[in-house]
């Protein structure tokens, strides 16, 4: 059954080996101590794109999310195995550093995560880690990075408020924010829209839109309505498994697998 | 009618039990303000000036204050801090930063809440075997000591609590822009429990401002103005103990002044303390 998927998923075009893929992840299996999280992944995020995961909780999309920027890292008893190129470079390699990679792939969590510091400050936070810059230059790209998120007009008359005094939906574009403010080259979005209302989700939604032009997103989400809207390529996980990926249109209607098809018309999950 | 007389009783049970409750809490308050009455009462009187300006006064003479004492006591209680609050503030931190489930972490902890619940006149017995039989002498520096022993573990307590309190998505979050660890808990764990630690810190003050028995071995009195670190130093709650003893009117007369006075003190630390902590949640 595996061999048949990945099988199927090699051949076409938007699948592996794709020449514009800024993200390659091969043979990559991921433990949480005994248990086997991931197994045998192989797929790649195409640049300027965005691609959507889904599938039901447990099925591996946020540990897939976790892996690109080894952030599951910082806990004793995770571990990956296998290749995910970035560029080309092995980023689970043992050279490769944990901390200059996260400032290459941004992420911003499921619940908004201000720091408990002023509005202006949660931006600078990510810039001055990695950058000396002058005043004036930070500034322009504490704004720069407001604008980017759809929050300036919002915060530029409130710099100086602590993060935590914005609303949620705020807060969460404050992240996105904060996240882009270090320029990475990938950004993670880990179910990012699904502590917020109806119109917070929408305005996040178009700001994703908006930043493909700039980035490659790999977005984790429940909400089938929102893969359609926002990605490009769709990959359907189940239980550690990457059951189907392609083109989201393809994928949401014309599903190759039998499995995919019944989650995304709601049959189980 | 089954269900009306099994209702019943637990009315009256719930009725009796409240009752006892309200009883056993009155009695615990009752001595409680008791205590801070009979303070006030004979201790009010002595309040003045001369207390904060004036040394400790010889026996039989009925004016003069505690300068000397309020001194030494700060200076301790400071230099205890400055030495304990460091130790306890890194233990907690690596307890909740990086030990969490260790081994070594849970055993640490387990020595720490057995150092907590110490008597203190234990630590003032093992300075004195330590430092006081070593340098041959009662000193400020062993008064300082044992203080910070009782300092440590009521600030790593803290420290590791209030640092558990920084939810994990916060310390991801900012791991996630490329923080290494050190930046993660200095620029955001430690400003996201801020006001934890501080409290911390002032309930470990307040908890030291009141030992006597520490003291007793270590720094053990000076009935002169001495701000000489290797030579024993006065202190307040040593000297109330020796005043509150004596014979002579006066020397009892500022014992209850002291003893009004640190319980000021320490009640002011208190209602800080909670004041803090109640600030920092309503963020």
């Amino acid at each position: 059954m595996m061999q048949q998927t990945s099988l199927q998923m090699a051949p076409p075009a938007p699948a592996t080996g794709a020449t514009n893929a800024k993200v390659s992840i091969r043979r990559l299996n991921f433990h949480y101590g005994s248990f086997h999280a991931l197994r045998d992944i192989n797929l790649d995020l195409r640049e300027r794109e965005v691609t959507a995961f889904i599938g039901a909780s447990g099925s591996g999309k946020s540990t897939l999310l976790r892996v690109l920027n080894r952030i599951y890292d910082l806990y004793p008893g995770q571990r990956a195995e296998g290749e995910v190129l970035l560029d080309g470079q092995n980023i689970l390699s043992p050279r490769q550093d944990p901390n200059l990679l996260r400032a290459r792939v941004g992420m911003v969590f499921q619940k908004p995560t201000p720091f408990p510091m002023t509005i202006h400050d949660n931006i600078a936070f990510g810039i001055k880690l990695y950058e000396r810059l002058g005043r004036s230059e930070l500034e322009a790209r504490v704004e720069q990075a407001l604008r980017d998120a759809a929050l300036w007009d919002e915060v530029k008359d409130k710099l100086q408020q602590s993060g935590l005094s914005l609303s949620g939906g705020q807060q969460q574009r404050l992240c996105i924010a904060r996240a882009i403010a270090t320029r990475p080259a990938v950004l993670l979005l880990d179910e990012p829209t699904s502590a917020l209302d109806p119109i917070s989700t929408a305005k996040c939604e178009e700001l994703i839109d908006q930043l493909k032009d700039r980035y490659t997103i790999a977005i984790v989400t429940h909400n089938m309505q929102q893969a359609t809207r926002i990605s490009d390529w769709t990959a359907f996980m189940h239980l550690g498994e990457l059951v189907e990926f392609g083109d989201t249109e393809q994928v949401f209607t014309r599903p190759r697998e039998r499995r995919t098809e019944d989650y995304v018309t709601g049959r189980f999950g | 009618m089954q269900h009306n007389t099994l209702y019943l009783r637990r009315r009256i049970i719930n009725a009796v039990m409240m009752g006892l409750s309200l009883v056993a809490t009155l009695i615990g308050l009752v001595w409680l303000l008791l205590i801070l009455g009979m303070l006030v009462v004979k201790g009010a009187g002595a309040l003045n000036l001369a207390l904060f300006s004036q040394m400790t006064p010889p026996p039989g003479s009925s004016d003069g204050g505690l300068l000397n004492a309020i001194f030494g006591s700060l200076a301790m209680s400071l230099m205890a801090m400055l030495i304990g609050l460091p130790v306890g503030l890194l233990a907690g931190t690596w307890l909740a930063e990086y030990g969490r489930k260790q081994p070594l972490a849970e055993l640490v902890r387990f020595v720490n809440d057995v150092l907590l619940s110490a008597p203190s006149i234990i630590v003032g017995l093992f300075i004195y075997e330590v430092l006081v039989m070593r340098m041959g002498h009662f000193s400020a520096w062993a008064g300082a000591c044992a203080l910070a022993v009782i300092v440590v573990p009521v600030v790593v307590r803290t420290t590791e609590d209030m640092l558990r309190l920084v939810p994990d998505t916060i310390r991801e979050a900012a791991a996630a822009l490329g923080a290494p660890r050190w930046k993660v808990i200095t620029l955001i764990s430690y400003r996201a429990a801020r006001s934890g630690l501080v409290t911390g810190g002032l309930l470990a003050f307040a908890r030291i401002s009141g030992e006597t028995a520490p003291l007793l071995f270590t720094a053990l009195n000076n009935q002169f103005w001495s701000t000489d670190l290797n030579a024993p130093m006065a202190n307040l709650p040593v000297t109330i103990f020796q005043f509150a003893l004596s014979p002579y009117e006066g020397w009892q007369q500022l014992a209850w002044a002291g003893s009004l006075l640190i319980t000021i003190v320490i009640l002011a630390l208190n209602i800080l303390a909670r004041a803090l902590s109640a600030g920092g949640k309503g963020k």
